[in-house]
């Protein structure tokens, strides 16, 4: 273990990256399939919305990936 | 292939006494998409239906309200044929018969309903064993009857006068007037609470068992209606199906005149037919006498758009519905279906990157195509999936060594881990990608698609733009210029740091070797790094974007944002791979490996659970991950869509998602 803090970073990243992507499609959602029962034609547009928040989780994917490639480092 | 159907403007125009026979051929065709007529003027009105009209919606109405009666759904096995000129006379007596039948069935339900609440209102009554005539007349006593948490005794009402008769959960209470209002508040501790004296004077326990028994009577009789109901409705199934769709036809074809525009004489119809199916629509109307009108639609339009009727290859075909599903694209666009058609299946088969799951999806469609009907939305999922688990089968031969999770051979310096070598199967092909262990060329290879992907959506809203806004197309050449500054900036970060990427150096140096090398000035010396001044240069390409918007510019960090979301492919091919291989470790070491007969055969059991759990799990993340990136990232940058679907007068049923 090179930094046992990046390790621990890495960690944070995607822990909290994930809680505010599911918070994010928790409300997306929701939203999503009460539009969706006054207009069913809507489910492309938010199966989209549904899959944006995803990108958060993402980013903290890279960043940890980021932060693990300095644990392991040279 | 890139653009739809072209489309003509049709205007046909003929004398009025032949408008039935015209409506007939049209609606046979089923060649063009009806613009109503709207507005009236002194010479042309909105036209009346057709005589038949108001009796065929009638028979229509009726029918439907037959079906809804015999609760007809699925379409029967067998066909019945049905003829027209027959059609009110069966229906009528049909609903005739059925009415009947449905009225005493009603009857017998709101009876039965009724009993039952009569039955709930006696049956405390019964258990209490006083004849109804007990409960009222009085002048001085009054009395309350009503359900109690607990039995209660005259000791618990204190010094109110009170004569009690319980049963079980029931208590009536016989008081003076005087001391009521004491006696509800007493009672009230005791979670009191007071039911309705039925009307009648008789014994309780006698009416309820009256009542009993014409529930019972009225229940067999309500069985006898329903079967009944059941009999019409196997007997008159295919008919009423039948029936109800050619009256449909028929209605379609009768109010067709209330979409063109009639004078006393003559008519005109106006629609949108495709450029080169014109002359099989003017040919014949032409022979009957009418004068047919093409007009040819040009670009740039005053008039509404024509619909939009795509146009792909076959096997793009299937394709379309997810282009359909997020919005059919406008006339004046460019089809984005082939673009889909290459990027969605390629990132679903790298994500998946398995030849084992891409065998399985393959399978799937191969079954789709020799037993569903290509209309079918399962058809169409099932082909698309197909598509991308071939790009999985290649990815995993080729790219990634393994199948079902199980690497081909095990990675250099990992030669412990589990692989298909250990059950005698070599395949004489190198993972050039072990997925455990290159993360950094997972990543950097989702860069890459990155930069193709986005760079070809910026090259089609530059030739949607052209046709339409000069500047607009200008600014897309901006962002063009900008993603190619972010990926050599990104590539060249990669390649030279201190252990360099190896796809990266290899881009770096090979394909991007004539790109401008790293040059140090004053801004690469304050951010402390060496950074190729074109790059930079490129990057700011961004502020052609001015000519679209003021704030352009302030979306390279959002560009950048989009390149770095490509970074989900290499998660969830990662991610994927990491649960198949840890169930394939737990379960082949742990049980298949043991040597004992029970634990392999629990351990196959394990296995093959395992595995399907897999597969799903990557055909719903990997599914959903590759048609998301064409959506959100790639999608905003050319598509706009809105368009209006092609739907030719006389076609039936053909639902879009």
């Amino acid at each position: 273990m090179a930094d046992p803090l990046a390790a621990m970073a890495a960690a944070l990243s995607i822990a909290g990256t994930g809680i505010a992507t599911a918070w994010a499609q928790k409300v997306v959602g929701g939203a999503t399939v009460g539009a969706m029962a006054e207009k069913p034609e809507l489910f492309g547009r938010g199966l989209v919305l549904m899959a944006l928040p995803e990108t958060i989780v993402v980013f903290g994917l890279v960043l940890g990936l980021q932060l693990l490639s300095k644990v392991a480092g040279p | 292939m890139l653009s739809p159907e072209r489309m003509a403007r049709a205007l046909i125009v003929g004398p009025r006494e032949k408008l039935e026979s015209v409506i007939g051929t049209l609606h046979d065709m089923k060649l063009i998409h009806l613009v109503d007529h709207e507005g009236e003027d002194d010479t042309f009105g909105i036209g009346k239906p057709l005589p038949p009209a108001a009796e065929l919606s009638d028979s229509l109405l009726k029918l439907r309200s037959i079906a809804n009666i015999l609760a007809v759904k699925a379409p029967p096995k067998e066909i019945e044929a049905v003829r027209l000129d027959q059609l009110r006379e069966r229906i009528l007596s049909l609903e005739l018969g059925i009415t009947d039948e449905d009225a005493a069935r009603k009857k017998a339900e709101s009876l039965l309903g009724d009993l039952d609440r009569r039955i709930e209102e006696l049956e405390p009554f019964a258990a209490l064993g006083l004849p109804l005539s007990a409960y009222r007349g009085y002048e001085t006593v009054a009395v309350v009857v009503g359900r109690v948490a607990r039995e209660i005794s005259e000791v618990d009402l204190g010094d109110i006068p009170a004569e009690i008769f319980q049963a079980s959960g029931i208590v009536a209470v016989f008081t003076t007037k005087d001391s009521l209002d004491r006696l509800l508040h007493v009672l009230g501790q005791f979670g009191f609470a007071q039911i309705d004296i039925p009307a009648g004077e008789a014994d309780p326990k006698e009416l309820l068992d009256a009542a009993l028994a014409d529930r019972e009577k009225w229940r067999t009789r309500l069985e006898e209606f329903r079967g009944r109901l059941e009999t019409l409705r196997e007997k008159y199934a295919a008919f009423v199906v039948a029936a109800e769709e050619l009256l449909e036809v028929e209605v379609d074809k009768a109010e067709a005149p209330l979409r063109f525009a009639v004078s006393d004489h003559t008519f005109v119809i106006d629609g949108w037919v495709p450029e080169k199916r014109f002359h099989a629509i003017a040919f014949p109307l032409e022979a009957e006498g009418m004068y047919v009108e093409s007009e040819h639609s040009q670009a740039e339009h005053e008039e509404p758009d024509p619909p939009v009727l795509l146009r792909n290859p076959k096997p793009a075909k299937p394709f379309e519905f997810l282009i359909h599903l997020y919005s059919t694209p406008s006339y004046r666009e460019l089809d984005p279906t082939l673009f889909l058609f290459i990027a969605a299946p390629f990132f679903f088969g790298f994500m998946v990157g398995d030849v084992g799951y891409g065998a399985l999806f393959m399978a799937l469609g191969a079954f789709a195509i020799a037993k569903l009907k290509p209309t079918s939305i399962w058809f169409r999922l099932f082909f698309v999936t197909a598509v991308g688990g071939l790009w999985s089968v290649l990815l995993g031969l080729l790219v990634f060594g393994e199948a079902f999770g199980l690497p081909f051979h095990p990675a250099p310096g990992h030669l412990e881990e589990l692989s298909w070598e250990r059950f005698g199967i070599f395949v004489p092909m190198q993972a050039v990608i072990h997925k455990a262990f290159g993360i950094g060329d997972m990543i950097y290879l989702s860069i890459l698609f990155a930069a193709f992907h986005l760079g070809f959506g910026y090259v089609f809203g530059f030739v949607n733009e052209m046709r339409h806004n000069k500047k607009y197309a200008l600014a897309k050449l901006g962002w063009l210029a900008c993603l190619f500054g972010l990926f050599t900036l990104l590539t060249f970060s990669l390649a030279i740091r201190p252990s360099p990427n190896r796809i990266a150096l290899w881009v770096w140096d090979t394909p991007l070797g004539w790109f401008p090398r790293a040059i140090q000035s004053e801004l690469s010396a304050f951010v402390g790094l060496k950074i190729p001044l074109a790059s930079l240069i490129l990057i700011f390409g961004a502020f052609l974007g001015l000519t679209e918007s003021i704030i352009a510019p302030i979306e390279i960090a959002s560009l950048l944002a989009n390149v770095m979301s490509y970074a989900r492919l290499a998660g969830i091919g990662i991610g994927k791979a990491a649960i198949a291989a840890a169930f394939n470790a737990a379960i082949l070491e742990g049980f298949v490996l043991s040597g004992q007969i029970v634990l392999i055969i629990v351990g196959i059991v394990f296995l093959v659970l395992a595995q399907v759990l897999v597969f799903f799990l990557g055909w719903i993340s990997a599914g959903i991950q590759a048609l998301r990136l064409n959506y959100v990232e790639a999608f905003l940058k050319f598509y706009k869509g809105n368009g209006t679907p092609f739907r030719p007068f006389g076609a039936r049923g053909t639902q879009e998602v």
